[in-house]
């Protein structure tokens, strides 16, 4: 009995501490990578995460992996991110522009219509019949910053990681299709 | 034209059709790669000098970025987000800025974190203050010497200036001190394994407040000169007599 409440509260200290390194950026992009993860709870890290990201439901939250490039559980990265989409009056109060998300809809459906790799010449002499040119030199810089897009040294756009840890891709590409559809209807 | 010269021209044509395909959207199964090889093939017992054969190296190795390219391309023409190109161009023309947008936050999950100014950040702000050069040297090779020479910034000073606060300089100086008197117990323990840690920050970090116990007596340090191996041990009551400096380089390696 004496065990069992042992173990229960070193789990749920372990779940507080992976939330809390989850919860606070340490670095320049958020998120915490699977060795850093190991380092702070343990061997059974993944347990934990999978605790946490239980516990964090009722919040609308959940613990999402993004994997890294090689596969491996170390360069895996771990994000604390909303379970549910936020409306549109949500994202405009985190101080987003329209204009702004609509050109990183249209770069990520434009990117992955490309296989996942376009020049950035590309990307922009497509976005400029859409948007005017200040709005797509700052919004690409501004996305590519901010790890959503990713720019090689050849000058290519690929998705970024962030994309890959925010953004249901599939839904994207799937909305964009049927709302094209009706608006054609229109 | 020289023998040489034209000897190249295959390899840097092979070279530069490779970088057109991987610099523009171009379908990497335009090159073909076992007609390439073969060309290279034929061409490599000409090549003599070891530039050319750095070209013969170069040649291969964007055949290989080519290849890449095509397993990715293939991949991605499997994957389950792939539409023709040309589709979803114009269903993004036909979409209005809202619509996109609206697209974009129904697929959104973004991350949720707190922003804060982290005790590493300032940590890190600190030491990159520490180690910036006062203006009157950095531009010295310009403007020539003047202004201040540049100084020491001591642990009052700190204190004074904000960037930590007495308390917590006290509680890991302590925290040091413990685990340092636990671990020796009377007797010498070797300060690089002390100090190590798989972050150097950390190392740095221990270093710098092991320093101060050193400098204040708590513990002691003493150097092999032949081996390189320096020891150290803590002390319950502090220690007196001449104090001495000594130099101990901090690298990145465990």
């Amino acid at each position: 009995m004496e065990a069992e409440s042992a173990d229960r509260a070193l789990l749920e200290r372990k779940v507080r501490r992976a939330f809390q390194v989850l919860v606070l950026q340490r670095g320049r992009n958020p998120g915490v990578k699977g060795w850093e993860m190991k380092r702070h709870l343990g061997r059974d890290y993944r347990k934990i995460i999978e605790v946490l990201s239980e516990d964090v439901s009722p919040m609308g939250l959940e613990v999402f992996e993004v994997k890294g490039a090689d596969g491996a559980d170390d360069s895996s990265r771990f994000l604390l991110r909303f379970r549910e989409p936020p409306t549109i009056s949500e994202a405009e109060t985190s101080g987003i522009r329209i204009d702004d998300l609509a050109v990183l809809a249209a770069s990520i459906a434009f990117i992955n219509s490309k296989q996942s790799r376009v020049a950035r010449r590309e990307v922009e002499q497509f976005l400029r019949e859409k948007f005017p040119k200040w709005r797509v030199d700052y919004s690409l810089d501004r996305y590519v910053k901010r790890g959503y897009l990713e720019l090689d040294d050849r000058e290519m756009i690929h998705i970024g990681w962030r994309t890959h840890a925010e953004v249901d891709e599939k839904t994207l590409m799937t909305l964009i299709l049927s709302r094209a559809q009706e608006a054609a209807k229109k | 034209m020289s023998v040489g010269q034209t000897r190249l021209d295959d390899y840097l044509r092979v070279i530069e059709l490779c970088r057109d395909v991987e610099t523009s959207s171009a379908n990497p199964f335009d090159v073909d790669i076992r007609e390439k090889i073969l060309i290279l093939k034929q061409r490599l017992p000409e090549l003599k000098i070891l530039d050319e054969l750095l070209v013969d190296a170069e040649a291969m190795l964007e055949l290989a970025q080519i290849v890449k390219l095509q397993d990715q391309w293939l991949k991605s023409r499997a994957s389950s987000l792939y539409i023709d190109p040309l589709l979803i161009q114009l269903k993004l023309k036909l979409l209005p800025k809202e619509a996109l947008s609206e697209a974009f936050v129904k697929s959104w999950h973004p991350v949720a974190q707190v922003d804060q100014l982290s005790p590493r950040g300032l940590e890190k702000a600190f030491v990159y203050w520490r180690d910036l050069v006062p203006v009157s040297e950095r531009f010295k090779d310009q403007f020539g010497t003047y202004g201040t020479r540049p100084g020491v910034v001591d642990y009052a000073e700190l204190v004074s200036l904000g960037v930590f606060t007495k308390e917590q300089f006290e509680t890991s100086l302590s925290e040091l001190f413990d685990e340092l008197l636990q671990k020796s117990n009377g007797e010498w323990v070797d300060y690089r394994e002390f100090i190590g840690d798989s972050h150097f920050e950390t190392k740095v970090r221990r270093a710098y407040l092991l320093a101060f116990l050193i400098s204040e007596g708590r513990a002691l340090l003493k150097t092999e000169p032949l081996t390189g191996r320096i020891w150290t041990m803590a002390v319950a009551e502090r220690a007196k007599g001449q104090p001495k400096s000594i130099a101990i380089s901090i690298t990145g390696e465990n």
